[in-house]
């Protein structure tokens, strides 16, 4: 009974439904863009919008393949065949690249999938395209998966990553367990979403916004006299906010995902859900499909909200007005965006990468690791072992904060 | 019932808000006056549990209320002074959320919302937003919420405050009504307010009690020493100066004078029964003067 009114008065405020529908445009608008945005170029010329992605993802339908060794070797080989007529070759000072209908007919449609096999031969770190595919040796070119397993090792063996013995081993034992050969596909929509992970601070804040005055609120308006001096003042009723604060955060964040979601997946269609995350990158290590991926980020992600619930309550709890609260709230969720991580090792990297912002970034080829003793941690373990403590640890002392409020005013 | 304050004290920094209080209250209606800042409202605080003594304990029929917890709140009905509302919540939703956090059942909480709404006589508002209400309704729909768990100790305080005297004699009736067999509390600094209803005058100064009276013999320790007389404008400055002067009322040609003084304050004064006001003015003198042409000017009295 208690947590339905204190859902009630989440709910009925003015200033909730105006941040909602804000925030609810706002992410529509964020993962609306690469949609309204989108274009592609084919012999005939550009294609925006949505038929821009309906011509797209018909040239997926002729390279939708597992990547066999066979297949990878055959690609390079036509490619090179390509570059090999000097009719079809274009350069700009810089770098070759073929022109015409070599481009148009035998690159254009397949240019992704090109351009991840020329990044599985080249050196880590390094951007290289389609027109890197003819240095590829065919002493190499054979084998696909080779070159991916050499790349991954040359990353976990990077001194600058400094990986322990154990981490490495943690590393290679779960690349160990992505199933080959790589099944290519179109997958635009979960691309969108991934990429797009770190917006959802926006969401997080306009909820932490709402939730700013669930008991600053009643020390501001003065209804805490009232309230504390009632029989369950001091002790459900605290419960009682605190549930309906998360009850409410976590229905309003899930809208804001079906928003967000919607969008990319209702416009590029949910294609690609099943395959593996390699094909936007070979040197994933992790063994998941876009949408185990997408769910494992989620889980991040609602975390760090949860946990932005509980110093938000915490901070309710301690402050006399929701501004207060939201002067700390904010520079907690904005100010780690102008840190940027200049590694992946070391203390100050490896805590970067643990701020709420940046754990909302899913670094699925990061190899950013946390030894615990004998125990490693992937970025998304820990990121979500470190947001399931601070939620378990902020949620009671925002219930005691609230205790012991004293009507000094 | 026994409402106990054994050498209760309240300090903020050198300061004593309230300063080693101690009575028992049994039922009874009891009108806590004192000027602003003499302690009423820190006192009242600390008697509903809201806020924390520096020293001394407050116990109910023997046992201190922190070991009582929840089972002291239920006990208790609540009214603060200026205390807000949930603007976007009708009457009957407020008043239904307090009765969950009273811990009252929901059949019980509906059937005593809709009396208590009656009583108060809100019934026809009952549907409407809060935010639409006047000063007036607000005052009531506070008195309201303290009564729904019919509470054996009510403290209100300043009930009065912000109210015109029509809304004032009927949030004294109502007091009267709900003050059966409970002790309770009402704090003001209005004493017409108080004099009707009360039992026991507790008189608050400097985070004291300066008096611990029945209302019947209350201004007895007065008697003689309040005074009428007639006399001119010039003289009634002059004696404005010298006397602490409750009333002063134009009459033609002359001005009677109402005085507080030991003695006689001249010629031609008479002694006269001394009333509530005049107990308050005589012991808080200048102070409850400035804080009563204060009210005055906010039409308060």
């Amino acid at each position: 009974m208690l947590v339905k009114y204190e859902f009630l008065k989440i709910l009925r405020r003015r200033s909730t439904i105006a941040v909602m529908l804000v925030s609810l445009i706002i992410t529509a608008v964020f993962f609306g863009l690469p949609v309204i945005q989108y274009q592609t170029y084919d012999g005939n010329g550009v294609h925006r919008g949505l038929e821009g992605i309906r011509c797209n993802k018909e040239r997926y339908e002729k390279i939708s393949v597992p990547l066999t060794n066979e297949y990878v070797a055959e690609t390079i080989e036509e490619v090179k065949g390509l570059f090999g007529d000097p009719a079809n070759i274009g350069y700009d000072g810089q770098e070759k690249f073929l022109v015409d209908d070599a481009y148009w007919n035998d690159i254009a449609y397949r240019e992704n999938l090109l351009d991840l096999i020329a990044a599985n031969f080249a050196e880590p770190n390094v951007t290289v395209g389609y027109n890197s595919l003819p240095l590829v040796e065919d002493s190499v070119e054979t084998d696909f998966y080779q070159a991916r397993q050499d790349k991954i090792e040359k990353i976990i063996n990077d001194p600058s990553r400094k990986l322990s013995e154990t981490e490495k081993e943690y590393w290679l034992k779960m690349n160990g367990n992505v199933e080959t050969p790589l099944q290519y596909g179109y997958f635009e929509g979960w691309k969108v979403i991934i990429s797009c992970s770190e917006l959802f601070i926006f969401s997080i804040l306009a909820i932490c916004i709402i939730l700013s005055p669930v008991f600053s609120g009643e020390y501001q308006t003065g209804t805490d006299a009232v309230v504390l001096s009632c029989r369950y003042g001091k002790t459900k009723l605290g419960t009682a906010k605190i549930a309906a604060s998360f009850l409410f955060g976590l229905l309003a964040f899930t809208l804001h995902i079906i928003v967000a979601f919607a969008i990319p997946l209702g416009a590029y269609g949910i294609d690609g859900w099943d395959l593996p995350l390699q094909i936007n990158g070979t040197s994933v290590p992790y063994p998941l499909t876009f949408l185990e991926g997408t769910l494992v980020n989620l889980g991040v992600v609602y975390l760090v909200l949860t946990a932005m619930i509980g110093l938000t309550l915490f901070l309710s709890s301690e402050m006399k007005s929701p501004y207060l609260v939201l002067t700390i709230v904010i520079p907690v969720l904005f100010i780690p965006m102008f840190l940027s991580p200049n590694g992946t090792a070391g203390i100050y990297n490896l805590l970067v990468f643990l701020t709420p912002y940046q754990s909302l970034i899913p670094n699925f080829a990061s190899y950013i690791s946390y030894q615990v003793g004998p125990a490693v941690l992937d970025s998304f373990t820990m990121n979500a072992a470190v947001y399931a403590v601070l939620t378990l640890i902020l949620s009671p002392l925002a219930k005691i904060g609230f205790k012991k409020h004293q009507i000094t005013g | 019932m026994k409402l106990q304050l054994q050498n209760l004290s309240k300090r903020y920094g050198e300061k004593y808000a309230v300063n080693d209080v101690s009575i028992c209250l049994t039922p009874g209606v009891y009108g806590l006056l004192g000027s602003n800042g003499a302690g009423k409202t820190t006192l009242m605080k600390m008697i509903c549990g809201v806020l924390e003594p520096t020293s001394g304990r407050i116990s109910l029929n023997g046992e201190r209320i922190e070991a009582l917890g929840e089972k002291y709140y239920e006990h208790l009905g609540y009214m603060p002074q200026d205390f807000g509302f949930y603007p976007d919540f009708t009457a009957r939703e407020f008043m239904l959320y307090i009765a969950a956090v009273k811990g009252l059942d929901k059949n019980k909480a509906k059937k005593r919302t809709d009396e208590l709404l009656h009583m108060v006589n809100l019934s026809d508002v009952a549907e409407k937003k809060i935010r639409s209400f006047s000063g007036g309704m607000k005052q009531r729909l506070g008195i309201a919420q303290a009564e729904l768990n019919a509470p054996s100790i009510l403290i209100l305080d300043e009930p009065t405050a912000g109210l015109d005297p029509k809304e004032r004699v009927r949030f004294r009736n109502l007091i009267s009504d709900f003050a059966k067999e409970k002790i309770v509390i009402l704090s003001t600094h209005i004493v017409s307010d108080v004099s009707y209803i009360v039992d026991t005058i507790l008189m608050m100064k400097d985070g004291r009690f300066i008096l611990q009276e029945p209302m019947a013999t209350v201004t007895d320790g007065i008697e003689g020493k309040v005074w009428e007389l007639f006399t001119d404008q010039r003289a009634a400055e002059e004696y404005s100066r010298r006397f602490a002067v409750i009333s002063l009322h134009h009459e033609r040609d002359s001005v009677r004078l109402r005085i507080i003084s030991d003695t006689a304050p001249g010629a031609g004064a008479k002694a006269v029964r001394p009333g509530l006001e005049d107990l308050f003015l005589y012991y808080f003198g200048e102070d409850a003067q400035m804080e009563r042409s204060e009210n005055e000017n906010a039409g308060q009295v």
